[in-house]
């Protein structure tokens, strides 16, 4: 047996073990959960994850403070809808511009972005999502208001050659959809970050300043972050009507940012794995304290307040703290 | 003579409504250290941020190489190859030594090969970074986090070297350290703009000085000649 001598963590999981564990993980949820309600959860799970890796793109990796990002999710859940049913547009494509669309909005909020910092930059993205819904509200001619749409179709079979036509119409297949583009979005944006291009977020930011006296162009990277992660919040729009089978404003009601911001810090911001994990917390914690009633809301609010008072680093935080905490009592179990 | 490396030509800079530098001229010629003195609030650094493109001046010109560069952006500056150290260092804290120096060389970033030997080189000259090479910058002492800052900015390989107070906060053992760091980035050829509070070790640098004061200049030249002007003597080299 080799005997630990340095500091390293216990048992670093290379990156392939762990994309293996959680395609196994995707593959097999749904498998084990086996209700239609528990399978429901998981596909809204999955959505989470992935506007939970779009905000950290901004927020956590390019600093920029972002509690507008339920508006994304909403203008990719509208406009897929709207391309579908009104102009008779093939449900894929419909993704692909809905995406765009919400791209572009997201570029627009960047220019905001360019100008302000912090708190104001807050309020203003803050703002923007607040605009987006009173549109939603009120452009009644294309939105149909608070009356909402109704009778909305899953994305439509997929058929290939040689296997058995998909059908999404039940959450089994749904949740593999959202999952496998969750885990597809995951490993772009892990690279992603690792990159050079990774870097340069990550020094805008640390130091705005220090950044443009090097040469980076705060503006153009910025609008990347911004354009792309609305993007990505945009994609998980679009499968969000299907699969509840109705659209109405509440659904982006501007206290769906706060939760994705939630998503984001719990976790762990500026790491991969953090937001993915509080997603998944923040995803199934209301629903198995669900027994406890009313009580649950406080239980949440308080999880919460703990989280943010001691762990500022996250759920993330404290596995590594735990993590340093064995290797260091491994280590000295096997001084000599 | 040659056209100089940098001319300020009567830069004006304000804080929104309130004039921080009313009318500053000077020049910098290829391979000179020419410093800024002068007490706090005199100007310096707003001088230096508008070198930078920092901020814009509201009146006067800023060139750079002979070419006009009055309305360029910050990092459009650095491309030019005007790199800043700007005051209070600011290294990317959570980005290591060598990540920093990375993004030193953000210009060049499509040659990782010479960017490698850049940082290699960066990391001979102040050895004690080379130690700290994987740590994250914001545990580096005051010192240290000077001398990456020095370095970043170096790695862009700049005609022009800007320094906002490298000496801040520093202890004295550390802060010859540093200037003899500068004086070898000078003596292997890049021209080094100095602001400094403390003149006498600015004054012992540069090869030539403006002293700036409520935001213009009221004297300048050698900086063996200023040394002994009465009113820099008296305002900032202690009494003499």
């Amino acid at each position: 047996m080799i005997t630990r001598t340095d500091r390293a963590p216990l048992i670093p999981p290379s990156r392939w073990v762990g994309y293996l564990l959680a395609f196994a993980l995707i593959v097999a949820a749904p498998l084990v959960l086996g209700t239609p309600y528990w399978r429901g959860i998981l596909v809204v799970c999955a959505m989470n994850v992935l506007l939970a890796l779009s905000l950290n793109l901004v927020l956590g990796y390019t600093g920029q403070l972002n509690l507008g990002q339920s508006a994304f999710f909403a203008i990719g859940a509208y406009v897929s809808v709207i391309l579908v049913r009104s102009h008779g547009w093939n449900f894929w494509l419909a993704m692909v511009a809905a995406s765009a669309a919400a791209g572009m909005a997201g570029l627009l909020l960047a220019a905001f972005a360019v100008r302000l910092r912090g708190h104001y930059l807050g309020i203003a993205s803050l703002g923007f999502a607040v605009i987006t819904y009173q549109v939603l509200v009120n452009w009644e001619g294309v939105t149909e208001g608070v009356r909402g749409i109704y009778g909305i179709m899953p994305p439509p079979p997929i058929k290939l050659p040689g296997l058995p036509e998909i059908s999404f119409g039940n959450s089994l297949a749904l949740f593999w959809l959202v999952g496998g583009i969750a885990f597809a979005v995951y490993w772009m944006l892990d690279n992603l970050v690792r990159s050079p291009v990774g870097e340069t977020l990550r020094a805008l930011r640390e130091d705005e300043v220090s950044a443009a006296s090097l040469g980076i162009n705060a503006a153009r990277w910025k609008a990347f972050a911004f354009g792309l992660a609305s993007t990505i919040a945009g994609l998980a729009g679009c499968f969000y009507p299907g699969f509840v089978g109705t659209l109405v404003p509440d659904a982006f009601n501007i206290v769906e940012s706060f939760t994705m911001l939630a998503m984001v810090i719990v976790g762990g911001m500026g790491s991969m794995i953090g937001p993915v994990i509080g997603a998944v917390v923040l995803t199934f914690l209301p629903e198995l304290l669900r027994s406890a009633g009313e009580l649950r809301l406080m239980i949440y609010g308080i999880a919460l307040t703990l989280v943010v008072l001691f762990m500022p680093g996250g759920i993330l935080q404290l596995v590594q703290i735990v993590r340093a905490r064995l290797s260091r009592r491994a280590g000295a179990g096997a001084s000599r | 003579m040659s056209t100089p490396l940098l001319a300020v030509e009567s830069i004006e800079l304000a804080y929104g409504d309130v004039p921080a530098v009313r009318d500053v001229s000077f020049k910098v010629d290829e391979g000179e250290i020419v410093t800024l003195v002068g007490s706090n609030g005199a100007g310096k650094s707003t001088t230096l941020r508008g070198v930078a493109g920092l901020m814009r001046p509201r009146r006067g010109r800023i060139v750079f190489q002979g070419r006009d560069i009055t309305s360029l952006p910050a990092w459009e500056r650095a491309i030019a190859g005007i790199a800043l150290v700007p005051e209070g260092r600011r290294v990317f804290p959570f980005l290591t030594v060598r990540e920093n120096l990375e993004m030193g060389g953000y210009k060049d970033r499509r040659d990782g090969a010479r960017v490698g030997a850049r940082i290699e080189r960066m990391l001979d000259m102040f050895p004690r970074l080379r130690e700290r090479a994987g740590q994250r910058a914001g545990t580096l002492s005051g010192g240290e986090q000077q001398m990456l800052a020095l370095t970043r900015a170096l790695m862009s390989e700049p005609r022009l070297l800007c320094l906002d107070e490298p000496s801040l906060g520093l202890a004295p053992l550390v802060v010859q350290e540093i200037f003899r760091g500068i004086r070898a980035i000078n003596a292997a050829g890049t021209s080094v703009l100095l602001v400094e509070q403390n003149a006498r070790y600015a004054l012992e640098t540069a090869s030539r000085g403006y002293v700036l004061q409520t935001g213009g200049v009221i004297a300048s030249g050698p900086c063996t000649e200023l040394m002994h002007d009465a009113r820099v003597r008296q305002a900032y080299l202690g009494r003499g």
